[in-house]
């Protein structure tokens, strides 16, 4: 199933505390809230979904007003991110790894293809499987 | 019974230890902690240096072209396989190759040409489709999946769960009733092309394990009568068989895993020092490391029993269910007291005991409950048939 809860407009200014150090599962949403990348905040994420968003969207100002130490703080996002992505919704899920194939794999099957920050992705995933059917959000064109 | 290893043995062990070690462990470094496969191109190589070892699709029969390794040697080769974070459900990522559900093999010419040999060679995949939501360890009265046959076809419409690796293969053995005046007998085996209208996976079910497992759902889904697999009515037989050899290297896997984490247990407990003193030291860590030898030891010899029974082509049903118990039981208790040795270190996803704890879990359900495996030895011991 999708993660059931709504978009959240990024707010560089509001305080990071207020997203969860735990893991979970993520995805980030263009202008228009169509899916542009599904993400994971696994055990290796510092800070967990926080640290993760925060690495998505925070502007430079911002990191060098606060102390991450994300290893990949400050890297150059994946083309369909940066200066794309303006919403967010997560779930933590201690089981975020599978969670994580199964947003792909329904996005896969819903849309004949993955997200196109995914594509771009370099970190590896198993190979995705098939529901055989489409969800209600992809035949009712949501 | 004597398991003094053969030399052949031997050297089969060492290489495969070896390359659990060397091969397998380094690269779990850089893979997500739940990560469950390998990336393509370690994958290659690393099944071409399995071909190289000769041990290739071992459960293959050596008439279809398996190295034919015996019993006894599987199930030693198993509890090494498993030795690594990934190896309860994973062992060695799969680079020994997983081979065909075995019921293929009771299969007529032209199923064996559609679907064994390409499992064999790699090319297809299978799942095993017998428990419902009805339940699974009693699949003789709770499979309400129905066939109804229709000229040369059966409408098959019913539910499925806990299939593992559903959503990723090309055809399964499913179990369904065709008859239910029959108990037992009126359960038939299907293959099933996972691309047949009416087959669909309903979700991904989340567990506790690293990889989810599947619900299935048919919906007038047409089969040919040719895609029964074995008898109209024997598919209950079928899967009884299956399940009772299936115990023997799954307890196995269960044992490696126990090895692995007793192996850092002592090491930790040696270098660890409390209170001016290594943990080893202290009896209290002595008697778990006593009692986690004494788990992994009886469990060993439970499952080279059952094994050893098997290879001789004698009944090994209630060996087998002694050692699925004592192994996944064990196993559960030797990673519960490595935890508790490495304290707040054993909570955490840096180590991969975290990890077997869950897996190791599910292993007291998987394959049968314990619960079961103490039916099926006690309607040995009283020698009472199970109802029909």
């Amino acid at each position: 199933m999708p993660i059931r809860k709504p978009w959240l407009e990024w707010d560089d200014a509001a305080p990071t505390k207020g997203l969860p150090g735990a893991m979970g599962v993520y995805e980030l949403a263009d202008a228009e809230q169509r899916v542009i990348y599904i993400g994971k905040a696994g055990a290796r994420s510092p800070f967990g979904l926080r640290g993760e968003l925060f690495r998505h969207f925070s502007t430079p100002e911002r990191l060098a007003r606060e102390n991450w130490t994300h290893p990949r703080m400050g890297e150059p996002d994946l083309p369909s991110i940066a200066g794309r992505a303006r919403y967010y919704r997560f779930e933590v899920n201690h089981m975020y790894y599978s969670r994580w194939v199964e947003l792909l794999t329904r996005h896969q099957e819903d849309r004949g293809t993955l997200p196109p920050a995914n594509l771009e992705d370099p970190e590896p995933r198993p190979r995705l499987g098939r529901y055989h059917w489409k969800s209600e959000e992809a035949t009712s064109g949501l | 019974m004597d398991f003094e290893l053969s030399d052949e043995q031997r050297l089969i062990i060492q290489g495969v230890r070896r390359f659990i070690r060397e091969e397998i462990r380094p690269l779990e470094a850089g893979l997500d902690p739940d990560a469950y496969q390998l990336q393509a191109r370690d994958r290659e190589r690393l099944v071409a240096m399995v071909k190289e070892m000769g041990l290739y699709q071992m459960d293959v029969p050596v008439e279809y072209g398996g190295p034919g390794v015996d019993a006894v040697t599987r199930t030693l080769i198993a509890e090494e396989l498993s030795q690594h974070r990934a190896g309860l459900y994973a062992p060695a990522y799969g680079v020994f190759g997983s081979g065909p559900p075995a019921q293929l093999y009771a299969g007529t010419e032209v199923q064996k040409e559609r679907y064994l040999w390409p499992s064999i060679r790699g090319e297809k995949h299978g799942f095993f489709g017998l428990s419902e939501p009805s339940g699974g360890s009693d699949p003789a009265r709770a499979i309400q999946t129905r066939a109804i046959r229709d000229g040369d076809e059966w409408v098959i419409n019913g539910r499925k769960l806990w299939n593992s690796g559903a959503d990723t293969a090309d055809y399964g053995v499913v179990y369904v009733r065709t008859d239910p005046t029959k108990g037992r007998q009126g359960i038939t085996a299907f293959i099933v092309d996972t691309d047949t209208p009416g087959f669909r996976v309903e979700r991904l079910v989340q567990v506790l394990r690293a990889h989810y497992t599947t619900e299935l759902s048919f919906t007038d889904m047409h089969v040919p009568h040719e895609n029964i697999l074995g008898e109209e009515g024997g598919g209950f037989a079928l899967a009884n068989d299956y399940l009772s050899a299936n115990r023997i290297p799954y307890s196995a896997a269960c044992l490696g895993v126990a090895v692995y984490a007793h192996e850092m247990a002592v090491e930790w407990a040696k270098q660890r020092v409390t209170f001016g003193e290594p943990l080893a030291n202290r009896q209290a860590i002595q008697w778990m490391l006593v009692d986690n030898e004494i788990d992994i030891r009886t469990g060993r010899w439970a499952a080279l029993a059952a094994a050893d029974l098997a290879e001789r082509h004698r009944p090994f049903r209630f060996e087998s269910s002694m050692a699925k118990l004592l192994c996944t039981e064990g196993a559960g208790r030797v990673v519960d007291r490595c935890m508790q040795i490495f304290g707040g270190l054993g909570m955490s996803k840096d180590l991969p005991l975290e990890r077997w704890y869950r897996e190791l879990r599910i292993r007291r359900i998987g394959e049968g409950p314990s619960e079961v495996q103490r039916i099926v030895m006690a309607r040995d011991i009283l020698n009472v048939r199970s109802g029909s």
